[in-house]
């Protein structure tokens, strides 16, 4: 029983750390926010040379082998720094090329994510606000041509830069998930400004879009979209654990400092007792992360339910950290001048993606009761 | 990071499961006797004192072994040892402070529960404010003169001994004042009064000294130092419940799904409710988040980390919790968490308090714990300077140093 990280781990989470503080300041990220697509090409490119990109890719699509446990450590720096990348939903959308697709499909997208030449994204969504596969309702119909895929998807991340779209559709065989070339006849992006500037949203139109290709047999790609969205919600739980992390930092690095009644307002109580409840839902925040992330790698058997308690339990956990953040500044904390929002945006929108915490609760009580 | 149990702790809980399933007693432990029988009984088969130094009649076991004995006796049921706070608290005080005529009159006979002890610290004027406490030691030669009051001490009514926190220089800072002796308890000037506490049962009890003995070769340390010691005898906590207790909390879970089967509302059961089901899922979320960070502590401690400030956030951590479990499961069930004896088997719980187990008396224990061993508000206080680094507060009383 060893809930430390390996030394190898901890390297990469210390090389996270230096390369973050070092290149996503928050000036970068405010640039960043006010940039068109969001996301920076050569940051892009120092995270392939850093191993990241391909960090659970197959050694032989050039990746370094590693697992969920290894991205978790990634995300939770990316939240600290807040910073805008497509980064989760292109290596959560190899991983799903890695498990379901053929020679032919990994050898086209695996070696490209791995060296920053392709990025990608997955459509969970449809019109119902509904994460679980079965509320698919884009439809897809085979013709001699091939694939013809009709519907809307919704608040799909990072759609504008990706290269390939992960497109689950309801086909007569069941749900099969497509591999749709985002500049195919038909279909139409559509950027959503969320309250996040640093989570691009786009929604998605598909009118009789061509799509060549399948990923994994037609019919067969519910349990697949439930296991991406179980490391998604991994992943966004990691993210979110890094924001509130960084939240709590700033809340005590500025209570010891910030002075009121002639006493640095962190001796009181009431500021000292809040700090206090955000370290506890962080240190628990990083144990159900951690667990999840590891009952994963480990296929323990209570992955599953893991992975909904860290989505659901974490979710709460950095929504209060954070908003606990901005109460313990007061008024500075409200400005966007002050970097305390980048976080607390970030968290926010992670908060609804991959299932919200209603959704997981749901599974959990479901999973435990068997009803 | 690997969170597999090691083949060793597979193989330890394979043993003890067995051991359990054989002699656990199948019928209520009544009298004092059966108690004392089935302590002695789990000692000598190496499942109490087990992180005491074999040289003082412990087993020189591991955290984790430790924890999944917890663990074990929670899953089956097995009634409790009797001499917690000797064995968890006070006898590992004597190791570290006593001297070696203490350590060998005490110990063993705390191990095997021949002789019971108690705690005397808190008193009706000193709380959280532990230092301000009243109760004088004079100094008569030999041995002290004790008078004073103490409260909240468990297992007063059985004790034979107990260590006491006692003022035995008020010229000084309160913190400085205080020593720490062993006191007889079975002795003409010692008074316990049992206290019934909310649940309508009485584990506490007030204890008044009126010109009680306490010897000088019971003295732990040297004079002054009682306030030092206490801080160390509070900080042991070594984890060693972390796994039983949400064990615990898992199969008292499981009772509130049967029961949320069972009970109708609307013409289906309270299962098929989504309101019901939103509560269920985020209290097992908080359930498992409880055990993940158990494992977390037993794995720094595996590695002699050490976890002293950090078991404020565990303790804070568990304590809260379990308020918002027995209200959550009080809000499902209604009425069927009110009863004080079980009508129905899903009103039925291991409370772990040795108290009759329904919800109504877990809801009502719930209490205790945000209260005990340093409130929540205590707590806060210690993670706030300990951990975080955060300024003292002004406090009238504290002394320039």
């Amino acid at each position: 029983m060893d809930f430390a990280f390996s030394s190898d781990q901890q390297l990469l989470k210390n090389a996270a750390r230096s390369f973050l503080d070092e290149h996503a300041k928050p000036a970068t990220v405010r640039l960043l926010w006010d940039d068109a697509r969001g996301e920076s090409e050569s940051l892009w490119k120092d995270m392939a040379q850093l191993g990241w990109l391909g960090l659970s890719l197959d050694e032989a699509y050039g990746g370094a082998g590693l697992a969920m446990v290894e991205s978790a450590i990634v995300l939770d720096e990316i939240g600290r720094a807040a910073l805008p990348t497509p980064y989760w939903p292109t290596v959560l959308a190899a991983t799903a090329i890695a498990d379901a697709g053929t020679d032919a499909q990994k050898k086209r997208w695996l070696p490209a994510v791995a060296t920053g030449d392709a990025r990608a994204t997955i459509a969970f969504l449809d019109g119902d606000l509904d994460w679980s596969p079965d509320a698919t309702a884009t439809r897809a119909e085979k013709s001699s041509e091939g694939w013809r895929l009709s519907g809307a998807k919704r608040w799909v991340p990072w759609a504008h830069v990706a290269n390939v779209l992960l497109v689950p559709a309801r086909t007569a065989e069941g749900i099969t998930l497509f591999l749709v070339d985002p500049a195919a006849a038909g279909l139409a992006l559509a950027p959503v400004q969320g309250m996040d500037f640093g989570t691009r949203w786009v929604h998605v139109t598909l009118d009789n879009v061509r799509a060549a290709e399948t990923l994994g047999a037609p019919g067969s790609a519910a349990p697949l979209l439930q296991l991406l969205m179980r490391r998604g919600a991994v992943g966004a739980a990691a993210e979110m654990l890094g924001a509130a992390r960084r939240c709590l930092d700033m809340a005590v690095g500025y209570a010891k400092v910030r002075e009121q009644f002639g006493q640095p307002i962190g001796s009181f109580q009431a500021i000292r007792h809040k700090c206090s409840e955000m370290l506890l839902e962080v240190e628990n925040s990083h144990a159900a992360v951690y667990y999840a992330a590891w009952a994963l790698d480990a296929r323990a058997d209570d992955a599953d339910v893991a992975a909904s308690v860290a989505k659901a339990y974490v979710g709460d956990a950095a929504r209060k950290v954070c908003g606990e953040a901005i109460q313990v500044h007061g008024g500075i904390g409200f400005t966007w001048e002050y970097d305390l929002h980048l976080y607390f945006k970030r968290a926010k929108a992670l908060e609804t993606m991959y299932g919200d915490g209603d959704y997981h609760r749901e599974l959990i009580t479901r999973m435990v009761s068997g009803v | 990071m690997d969170l597999n149990y090691s083949s060793e702790d597979r193989a330890f809980r394979d043993t003890c499961r067995a051991w359990m399933e054989a002699n656990v007693p199948r019928h209520d432990l009544k009298t004092l006797d059966e108690r004392k029988q089935w302590h002695r009984k789990l000692y000598e088969a190496g499942y109490v004192g087990m992180l005491w130094p074999k040289a003082y009649g412990g087993w020189g076991a591991t955290a984790m072994q430790q924890a999944i004995v917890q663990d074990e006796m929670a899953r089956i049921g097995a009634p409790p040892t009797i001499n917690g706070l000797g064995i968890g608290f006070i006898g590992p005080t004597i190791i570290v402070h006593g001297t070696d005529w203490q350590k060998e009159r005490y110990l063993k006979k705390m191990l095997t529960a021949e002789e019971i002890w108690c705690q005397l610290y808190s008193e009706p004027n000193a709380g959280s404010d532990l230092a301000g406490l009243k109760t004088r030691a004079e100094d008569a030669g030999d041995h002290f003169v004790v008078n004073g009051q103490k409260i909240w001490t468990s297992s007063g009514p059985i004790a034979d001994w107990g260590i006491l926190l006692c003022r035995t220089d008020s010229k000084v800072a309160k913190h400085k004042g205080i020593s720490c002796v062993l006191l007889n308890m079975r002795q003409p000037g010692v008074e316990v009064r049992p206290l019934k506490q909310i649940t309508g049962h009485s584990l506490f009890s007030e204890v008044f000294m009126t010109n009680a003995r306490a010897e000088k070769r019971d003295l732990i340390g040297d004079l002054g130092q009682g306030w030092a010691i206490a801080q160390t005898t509070l900080g042991y906590e070594r984890g060693g419940n972390s796994l039983g207790r949400v064990t615990r909390y898992a199969i008292s879970f499981q009772q509130l799904v049967k029961a949320a089967k069972e009970l109708r509302r609307n013409g289906r059961p309270l299962i098929q409710d989504s309101a019901v089901r939103a509560k269920l899922g985020k209290l097992y979320a908080e359930l498992e988040v409880q055990r993940y960070a158990g494992l977390r502590v037993l794995s720094a401690l595996s590695k002699g980390e050490g976890v002293s400030s950090a078991s404020s956030i565990t303790k804070l951590s568990y304590t809260e919790f379990e308020k918002r479990f027995y209200e959550t499961a009080l809000e499902i069930l209604g009425p069927h968490g009110h009863g004080m004896s079980a009508t129905a088997d899903y009103e039925e719980i291991d409370t772990s308090s040795g108290e009759p187990g329904t919800w109504a008396t877990a809801f009502l224990w719930s209490r205790a714990g945000t209260i005990y061993s340093g409130s929540s508000e205590i707590q806060k206080n210690i993670i706030g300077e300990r951990v975080l680094g955060l300024p003292k507060e002004v406090r009238a009383d504290r002394v320039k140093a």
